[in-house]
């Protein structure tokens, strides 16, 4: 077995999970079934009740439903620009350098946070959702990911690799496609593109939680569904308050294990030999 | 670069440009949004005088008298009153108490973002040191505040906000956002790998056969872009001021931005959010004069290079 084929297995198994859970999400929770009030794993399987009788189960699904798409979208922008950056440093383009020094100026001279949170704000009420502030999130993760993949190039020789290979008689698309993107590019494209999903996830769960303790219409997701944050505002009443829900505090933090081990596996992954 | 002045000239600009620039966006896009400004403030069916309103808060000649009286105001220090969340509330109040807590509590993080970057640039630590330090700071900022929260609130309770239990809260904030997210393990990585790489060019190679020091030939030359890591860094922890700031109970600048956002009071988001540009024009200055003393003192003088620090 090669190196590199567990961490692949345990990424894709990740976002099997990821997707399949995401697909299997209902519309809405269940009604409360009171008599099951923080019932644990035993006897609601898998992952135990809420405070209403309902499993986690449906928190986690839903969870998953909100984060799967925004979170790849935003990886596949990131990846999509991570490789511009590359193959424009490979083909030698002088501008590129200029516009994308100002352009990562620009883009990184305020806190993204504070990008994100107004761009929440001015967002009409019909696109609200994840996937503005996940493409947001991703536009700003992309000058550093560019810039990443241009020094990648700028290593390989730049302009002077791609004409050695053209001179091996190696045809453009080949050179470009394979060699630079597929063999060169592909450890610090998927990469980055693995830490911005990561980030999603994160930056829902973190707005989503402060939302919820707030009392307030959520930036990331329409009010039937739940988010992994609702795990956690579940879980921490059982560290501050004498409240048996310590199984959802569990689950949530076991959720954001996998997308971690996620992130990390599918960067080692593709790591280069 | 021949054109040494041209990037710092470019941040200065920027900076310059930085709090005009931000309030105006959030201004366009108030107009840009469906519907009538005004009716943000005051809904059509849950209020009645929507036009006194609007002529208070200058809703009531378009973007560019709104955004032309507020920088005004804001220029003598007003940034008038809040919209929704406490409605009325002068926000220049809600800005004086704000910021030094938001200020302090960077003050307290970058503490670990300056042991990283001393640790990186001694290029001591080991491998599998290192890796750890990358795998912890996978930990989202949001799990590591729920535990601080948790641990202040058993501590001190969960309505404390006064005494020991605010600096708590504070050293609490900072130890998170000073480690979460990989603010500590970037620092190491980054300044680290920034070394290391400037090790390698031969001036150093040269240097070390004539009897001298590597750090004092490379620290020169990695100066700029040791600010330019500094900068991001710091605006990293801003950003992650922002949340943990909420979740641990700490009422600084990022406190008052989320509850602008989240109770869609544009008028906290405003002034708020120009606070956050002012904070990353200071930082762009800063990064521009490292980089003018850097080419002044140090690249103009070959001395400099080989004999400085």
């Amino acid at each position: 077995m090669k190196p590199r084929l567990p961490a692949a297995l345990l990424a894709g198994l990740c976002l099997v999970l990821l997707l399949v859970a995401a697909l299997v999400a209902p519309e809405h929770l269940p009604d409360k079934a009171p008599d099951l009030k923080w019932a644990g794993p035993a006897d609601v399987p898998p992952f135990g009740a809420d405070d209403g009788g309902r499993s986690l189960l449906h928190y986690a699904t839903q969870g998953a439903r909100v984060v799967a798409v925004p979170s790849i979208v935003a990886g596949m922008v990131v990846a999509a620009f991570a490789t511009l950056g590359g193959v424009l440093r490979a083909m030698g383009v002088g501008w590129f350098d200029r516009v994308l020094q100002a352009g990562g100026e620009v883009v990184g001279a305020l806190p993204r946070m504070v990008v994100i949170l107004v761009v929440a704000l001015v967002t009409p009420d019909e696109w609200r959702g994840l996937l503005p502030l996940a493409v947001t999130w991703a536009l700003l993760s992309a000058p550093g990911a560019m810039d990443e993949a241009a020094a990648v190039a700028e290593r390989l020789g730049g302009a002077r690799f791609v004409e050695a290979l053209r001179a091996h008689g190696y045809s453009a698309s080949r050179v470009y496609l394979y060699h630079i993107v597929a063999l060169n590019l592909r450890p610090v494209v998927v990469r980055q593109a693995a830490e911005v999903m990561m980030q999603v996830v994160f930056l829902e769960i973190g707005l989503s939680y402060i939302a919820e303790e707030e009392n307030q219409t959520d930036f990331t997701h329409p009010a039937n569904l739940k988010s992994w944050a609702n795990l956690l505002k579940l879980g921490y009443a059982s560290l501050v308050v004498d409240v048996p829900s310590g199984h959802a505090l569990g689950l949530g933090l076991g959720l954001i294990g996998v997308v971690a081990v996620m992130g990390l596996a599918l960067g080692r992954a593709v790591r280069s030999r | 670069m021949k054109q040494w002045w041209l990037r710092p000239a470019v941040r200065i600009g920027a900076a310059l440009l930085l709090p005009v620039v931000v309030p105006a966006t959030i201004t366009i896009m108030l107009w840009a949004l469906p519907g009538d400004p005004v009716s943000i403030i005051c809904p059509e069916e849950l209020c009645t005088g929507g036009g006194a309103l609007a002529a208070k808060w200058n809703l009531d000649q378009g973007p560019l008298h709104f955004y032309v009286q507020w920088l005004r105001a804001a220029a003598g220090g007003d940034f008038g009153a809040t919209w929704r969340w406490q409605a009325g509330t002068p926000i220049a109040g809600l800005m004086a108490e704000s910021t030094p807590t938001t200020l302090a509590l960077l003050g307290f993080a970058l503490i670990s973002v300056a042991i990283g970057t001393v640790v990186g640039a001694s290029q001591r630590l080991p491998a599998k040191v290192l890796a750890v330090a990358q795998v912890a700071g996978l930990v989202p900022g949001i799990v590591l505040a729920l535990v601080g929260a948790a641990w202040v609130e058993l501590t001190y309770g969960a309505a404390s906000f006064v005494g020991p239990a605010v600096w708590a809260r504070l050293l609490t904030g900072a130890a998170v956002i000073g480690l979460a997210d990989g603010a500590l393990s970037g620092a190491i990585g980054g300044t680290d790998g920034l070394f290391r790489a400037e090790s390698r060019q031969r001036y150093v190679g040269i240097a070390i056969l004539r009897g001298e020091r590597v750090l004092g030939n490379t620290l020169p030359n990695v100066t700029p872009a040791l600010a330019g890591q500094l900068r991001a860094r710091t605006l990293h922890l801003l950003s992650g001021a922002v949340v943990v700031e909420a979740v641990v109970g700490i009422d600084g600048l990022g406190d008052l931005l989320l509850r602008g956002a989240l109770y869609q009071d544009f008028g906290l988001v405003l002034a708020s959010a120009t606070a956050f540009a002012l904070f990353s024009s200071v930082l762009l200055l800063g990064q521009a004069l490292v980089e003018v003393a850097t080419a002044v003192l140090v690249r103009r003088s070959p001395a400099g290079v080989m004999e400085g620090a």
